[in-house]
C-alpha cells in the first residue's frame, strides 16, 4: 500500500450516494393542493473517495447545489441514502446527526451573505466551537488564531466585522469557520463564483494547500469548468437533476463521452485567440426544460444533437463504459475490455460505480 | 484595422469621480480609446476597474450627483456628446448608440410586454407608427433568433428564459440601427452553453449589420474568441491596448501578464498550481500619483511609486493604435524603460 501513494488516497469510500432524490413540492390553487414536484435531483448515484476532490459541474438549475446541501442533510431527502463513514445521514436521529455534523462542513458561495454582519471574525470562527465543544474561552481563542493563520488572515483582524474585508478575505473567514471542528468532508458550493479572477486563484490554492495538510475530502460544486479541471480529481457532470457523466479529470476533458459533456466543454471560451479560432463549437439549441416536467426518456433528448428514437422512450442508466468512467447515454455502449470478463450482449453493469477512479 | 479610417467613437482623457461623504472616489482616470467602424473592441478588467463606469459616463447614464465627469471629450462623429443638452443626448442614446446590460431581467420592464419594449425605440426615434413599428419588431425578433416572434411579442419578460431575454435586449439595442453597440458583460449572467449561443449571434449580426461594438467583460476567454482589439483596465486606467492576438501572444504590462497566467483553461496544458496575483486592487480614494499596480507588481522599482506611468506605444505606432502599455518597466528588454 505504501509505495502506491497516488491511488492510496482513493481507495476508501468516504461518501456513498445511492439513488438520491430531492423533490420540492408545488402547491397550487385555493387549497394549496400538491399538484406536482420540482425534481431538482432525480435519482443519482456516486461515491466520493477519501482525500479526493470530486468536481460537480452543470449549468444553473441542474441541481448541483441541491446535491451539495442534501449530502449534509440541510434538506430532508425525498428518497435514497447518503452514507458518510458507514452511517446513513438520511435516516439519522437528530441527536446522532448533531454529533455527526462536525465532520462534515460547508463553504458557501456568497461570502457576503453567509457571514453575520453583527459578529466579529473571532465570533464567527468560534461559533462552531461554542456549539460542539466545551472548551474554555482561552482554548477557543487559541484555536481561532490557529485557524486564521491557516487560511492566511492576519490575527490583528480578529475583532473586525465582515464588512471591513474584501470578498476574497471573507471567503477565507468562511473557510476558517468550516475548518474549526476538524472536518473530514467539506462541500464547497461555488466558493469562487463571487470572486474576481485574480482572487479566485488565491482561494483555490488555499483550498488545495489545506487539503494536502489536513487530508480533507472535497465536493467542489462549480459552473466554472476550467477551474474544476484544475482542482478536481474526478468530475461529475449534471444535467436537469441527473448525472450525465462521471469520469476522472483527464479523460473527461480530453475526450468527453456524453453528448452533453461534449457540448458543455466545447462552449467554454478558451483564453487563447489562436486555439479559439480553430476550435469546433457545439452550439446547443434551445433552453433547459423545466425540472417540474422533465422530458420522457433521456432528459437531454430535447437538445441533444445526436438524439436517436430510443432516447425519447427509455431513460438511460448510468453505467461504466470504460474503466472508471460512468456515462448515462444510449449512444455510448460499454467497451469490451478484457479485465471486465464476460460482457453478455448489450447489457451493461448498472449502478456500479466502484471502478478504480484513477490509476 | 486600417489606421486611416475615421473612428466612430473617440474618447479622450475621460475622468469620472464619485463624490461621497468619505471623499472623492476616482473611478475613471484619463481613459482614452477610439472605436473604428465595424470593429469589436474588448474591454477587460476586474470588478472596480472602472470599465462599466467609463461606458456609463460617456452616454450620461450615471446618476449625477454623486457622479461627476470632470474632464475629457467623447466624440461621436464630430459631436462631443459630453457637451450636448440632455434632450439631444436622449436622441443619441438608443438611436446612435445601443446598449446591452449585464442582467436582462432587471433591464426589461416587467409590467410591459416585450412587443411594447421592442417598439418603444422605433416609435421614439424613428417616428414610426404602430403598424410600422410592429412589422419592424417582428423582423428584429427574427433577426436575433427568437422563434414564433408574433406570439412572443405579446409575452412578458418573466415568460422568457435568461438567454431569450438577452436576445430581446439585443433586439432593442439594434432596433434603430445604431453606429455603436455597447455591451456591458452581456453574457456574464448566462450559462456557458447559452453564452455560446449569444456570442454566435453577435458574431453573425456583426457581419450582417456592420456596427462597431464595445464588449465589456472580465472573462479573457470570451475576449479571445470575439474581439479584434482589446483594452485592459486596472484601477480606473487603461494599462494596455493591443490587437487581440498580439495581447495574448505578447502581453507587456505585468498585470496583463499575471492575469493571463492566473486563469486555467479547459484545453492545453494543465497547471499543477495556479499562479496568483498577491494582494488586493487599490481603493481609488485619491487621484493616483503612483502606478496603481505597483504594490502587487513583481517588477516595481522606485519610479513606480513616485510617478503614474502614461501610455507609451511599442514600436513605431501611435498610442491607441497598434500596441501600447502604461508601465515604467520594459518587458521586452526586461529592464526599466528609458
Amino acid at each position: 500500500m505504501l509505495d502506491a501513494k497516488p491511488s492510496v488516497k482513493l481507495v476508501t469510500k468516504l461518501v456513498e450516494v445511492k439513488d438520491l432524490k430531492m423533490y420540492f413540492p408545488i402547491h397550487t390553487g385555493l387549497f394549496r393542493r400538491h399538484t406536482g414536484d420540482v425534481k431538482a435531483v432525480d435519482g443519482i448515484n456516486f461515491d466520493i473517495y477519501q482525500g479526493e476532490t470530486l468536481g460537480l459541474v452543470g449549468e444553473s438549475g441542474c441541481g448541483k447545489s441541491t446535491v451539495g446541501r442534501a449530502l449534509l442533510r440541510l434538506y430532508e431527502l425525498t428518497a435514497g441514502s447518503v452514507t458518510i463513514e458507514g452511517e446513513d445521514i438520511a435516516t439519522l436521529e437528530p441527536e446522532a446527526l448533531r454529533k455527526k455534523r462536525p465532520m462534515m462542513q460547508m463553504v458557501f458561495q456568497d461570502p457576503q451573505a453567509c457571514l453575520n454582519p453583527r459578529m466579529t471574525v473571532a465570533q464567527i470562527v468560534s461559533e462552531p466551537l461554542d456549539e460542539h465543544t466545551d472548551w474554555s474561552a482561552d482554548q477557543k481563542l487559541a484555536k481561532v488564531y490557529e485557524l486564521m493563520d491557516a487560511v492566511g488572515l492576519n490575527r490583528v483582524f480578529a475583532n473586525r466585522y465582515p464588512h471591513a474585508f474584501s470578498g476574497g478575505q471573507r471567503q477565507r473567514i468562511g473557510i476558517a469557520r468550516a475548518l474549526a471542528l476538524n472536518p473530514k468532508f467539506i462541500v464547497c458550493d461555488e466558493p469562487i463564483a463571487a470572486l474576481d479572477v485574480s482572487i479566485q486563484a488565491q482561494v483555490v490554492n488555499l483550498l488545495e494547500d489545506l487539503q494536502e495538510k489536513l487530508g480533507l475530502t472535497y465536493l467542489f460544486i462549480s459552473h466554472d469548468l476550467s477551474m474544476v479541471r484544475h482542482i478536481a480529481d474526478r468530475v461529475a457532470v449534471m444535467y436537469l437533476g441527473r448525472i450525465a457523466e462521471i469520469s476522472p479529470r483527464e479523460p473527461l476533458y480530453a475526450d468527453p463521452l456524453h453528448p452533453y459533456a461534449k457540448a458543455l466543454l466545447s462552449a467554454v471560451p478558451d483564453p487563447d485567440p489562436s486555439r479559439e479560432a480553430t476550435r469546433q463549437r457545439i452550439i446547443l439549441k434551445g433552453d433547459v426544460p423545466s425540472p417540474s416536467n422533465p422530458p420522457k426518456g433521456c432528459n437531454f433528448c430535447t437538445r441533444c444533437p445526436e438524439v436517436i428514437p430510443i432516447c425519447r422512450e427509455v431513460k438511460p442508466e448510468l453505467a461504466e463504459v470504460r474503466p472508471g468512467r460512468f456515462v448515462a447515454c444510449h449512444l455510448v455502449p460499454a467497451q469490451n475490455n478484457n479485465a471486465a470478463g464476460s460482457t453478455s450482449g448489450t447489457t451493461v453493469q448498472k449502478h456500479n460505480q466502484q471502478g478504480e477512479p484513477e490509476q | 484595422m486600417p489606421d486611416g479610417a475615421k473612428p466612430v467613437l473617440d474618447v479622450r482623457g475621460l475622468q469620472t469621480v464619485f463624490r461621497t461623504r468619505g471623499g472623492d472616489v476616482h473611478a475613471v482616470n484619463s481613459v482614452s480609446f477610439h472605436l473604428e467602424p465595424g470593429e469589436l473592441l474588448g474591454v477587460v478588467g476586474e470588478s472596480g476597474s472602472g470599465k462599466s463606469v467609463t461606458m456609463m459616463s460617456l452616454i450620461g447614464l450615471l446618476p449625477m450627483p454623486p457622479a461627476e465627469v470632470r474632464e475629457g471629450e467623447v466624440l461621436l462623429g464630430d459631436m462631443d456628446i459630453l457637451k450636448i443638452s440632455p434632450a439631444q443626448l436622449r436622441d443619441v442614446r438608443g438611436r446612435r448608440i445601443g446598449f446591452v446590460f449585464q442582467d436582462p431581467m432587471t433591464s426589461l420592464n416587467p409590467v410591459y410586454n416585450i412587443g411594447n419594449q421592442v417598439m418603444e425605440p422605433l416609435r421614439r426615434h424613428m417616428g414610426m407608427n404602430k403598424a410600422q413599428a410592429y412589422t419592424r419588431a417582428v423582423e428584429l425578433m427574427e433577426l436575433v433568433g427568437i422563434p414564433d416572434p408574433e406570439r412572443r411579442l405579446k409575452d412578458y419578460p418573466h415568460q422568457f428564459s435568461g438567454g431569450m431575454r438577452q436576445r430581446v435586449m439585443i433586439a432593442i439595442a439594434l432596433a434603430c440601427d445604431p453606429e455603436v453597440l455597447i455591451a456591458d458583460e452581456p453574457t456574464t449572467a448566462l450559462d456557458v452553453t447559452i453564452q455560446a449561443q449569444i456570442i454566435e449571434l453577435v458574431k453573425e449580426l456583426r457581419t450582417k449589420l456592420g456596427m462597431a461594438i464595445v464588449w465589456i467583460t472580465h472573462d479573457l476567454g470570451v475576449i479571445a474568441g470575439i474581439a479584434d482589439r482589446v483594452i485592459v483596465m486596472y484601477a480606473g486606467q487603461v494599462v494596455e491596448q493591443a490587437p487581440v492576438k498580439e495581447l495574448f501572444a505578447n502581453p507587456q504590462h505585468p498585470y496583463t501578464r499575471a492575469l493571463l497566467k492566473t486563469i486555467p483553461s479547459v484545453t492545453g496544458e494543465r497547471e499543477t498550481r495556479l499562479k496568483v496575483i498577491e494582494g488586493q486592487p487599490p481603493i481609488l480614494g485619491a487621484a493616483p500619483t503612483a502606478c496603481p499596480f505597483a504594490p502587487r507588481c513583481g517588477h516595481a522599482f522606485d519610479r513606480c511609486g513616485a510617478e503614474n506611468p502614461i501610455r507609451r506605444a511599442l514600436g513605431a505606432g501611435r498610442v491607441g493604435y497598434g500596441h501600447d502599455v502604461a508601465c515604467h518597466w520594459d518587458a521586452s528588454k526586461g529592464a526599466a524603460h528609458a
